[in-house]
């Protein structure tokens, strides 16, 4: 059974708990799936069994700490530190998917906005940008990129299993800072990076149907290989 | 688990190795099995971190099979490996069990 699948039978599934144990079984689910260099299968497949045996615990009036311990989050971490890791070539492949659709996303957007806006005068409808600080930035920006996701799983991790549950405008406020962050380091690489390298003039209707192929290969790829889904 | 559990690990170690050898057992039938012989005061939880473990270490496997009750679970099976580790568990058990027996009698005394 795919991890894809398990996960499916565990959103059903998890629906039968009881209100008490389901905050419980949330709050180690998304601590334990957080480790995201473990291997997918592995966890969910625990994940399951988890659940399963909560589900006869709950019939027999037990909760969660009845079962797991007192102490949920050193269970957990216990549980994870026997999780064996994702194979890299597993994690390689997922990276490369997501920059694949980051790419295809942005080219349509860029290819059908810019040529729209051509048509009512503004702008060129050619795509250019230097070649040698156009790779710069897209390789600075994707590793920030993988800064900031790094980050907020940090921070999700760190808000699991609180008794007391902090403000949300407290959450909110954190949260926005750490995507201010992001966005204004991301833009600003855009303008501090000196032009460099030959300019390329790409047709913006070329750049939206390269877009259009990627995204479709995206989807073919993610059918054949379910990464996603 | 805590830290005190150390040796109750090994034991439960073997112990799980020894019920899945019977029959392909999933978890929580595992967990019902151990509390039907007695070892009620064993945190039903700890089984889990435990058979990760083993899986890992190649003693046993773990297959997604449809069960007689309807839904998926995860049958365990012992692997040769498993077979190996398991004998070698009864052999030093069993030459411990009674000195440790002993000792223990005479402390009490």
């Amino acid at each position: 059974m795919n991890a894809k699948d398990i996960i499916k039978l565990n959103n059903e599934k998890r629906e039968q708990l009881s209100e008490s144990n389901k905050t419980y079984y949330e709050d180690m689910l998304m601590y334990i799936r957080l480790n995201t260099n473990k291997s997918e299968q592995q966890t969910e497949e625990v994940l399951l069994e988890l659940l399963e045996h909560l589900l006869e615990a709950d019939n027999n009036g037990q909760t969660a700490k009845d079962v797991f311990g007192e102490d949920l989050k050193a269970y957990c971490n216990e549980l994870i530190s026997e999780i064996p890791g994702e194979k890299t070539s597993k994690n390689v492949s997922f990276i490369a998917f997501l920059i694949l659709d980051l790419i295809a996303i942005v080219s349509i957007f860029q290819g059908v906005v810019g040529y729209g806006l051509y048509l009512f005068g503004l702008g060129s409808k050619y795509f250019s940008f230097p070649i040698g600080s156009g790779l710069v930035i897209v390789i600075i920006d994707l590793i920030i990129l993988a800064i900031w996701i790094i980050v907020i799983l940090k921070w999700l991790k760190n808000s699991s299993f609180k008794e007391k549950k902090p403000k949300k405008w407290v959450e909110f406020l954190q949260i926005w800072l750490i995507c201010m962050a992001f966005i204004g380091l991301s833009v600003g690489v855009f303008i501090v990076m000196p032009d460099f390298g030959n300019t390329v003039n790409i047709h913006l209707l070329a750049v939206a149907i390269i877009g259009v192929v990627l995204y479709i290969v995206k989807i073919i790829i993610n059918n054949k290989y379910r990464i996603t889904k | 688990m805590s830290k005190r559990s150390q040796l109750l690990k090994g034991v439960l170690e073997g112990c799980i190795l020894s019920i899945i050898k019977i029959t392909p057992t999933y978890g929580y039938e595992l967990s019902v099995k151990l509390q039907d012989y007695g070892l009620s005061n064993v945190s039903e939880g700890s089984i889990y971190p435990i058979l990760l473990r083993l899986q890992k270490e190649k003693l046993i496997v773990g297959e997604m099979k449809d069960s007689d009750a309807g839904p998926k679970r995860k049958y365990y099976r012992l692997t040769e490996d498993g077979e190996i580790s398991l004998q070698n568990f009864i052999k030093q058990w069993e030459s411990i069990k009674e000195p440790v027996q002993s000792i223990i009698n005479k402390g009490r005394e």
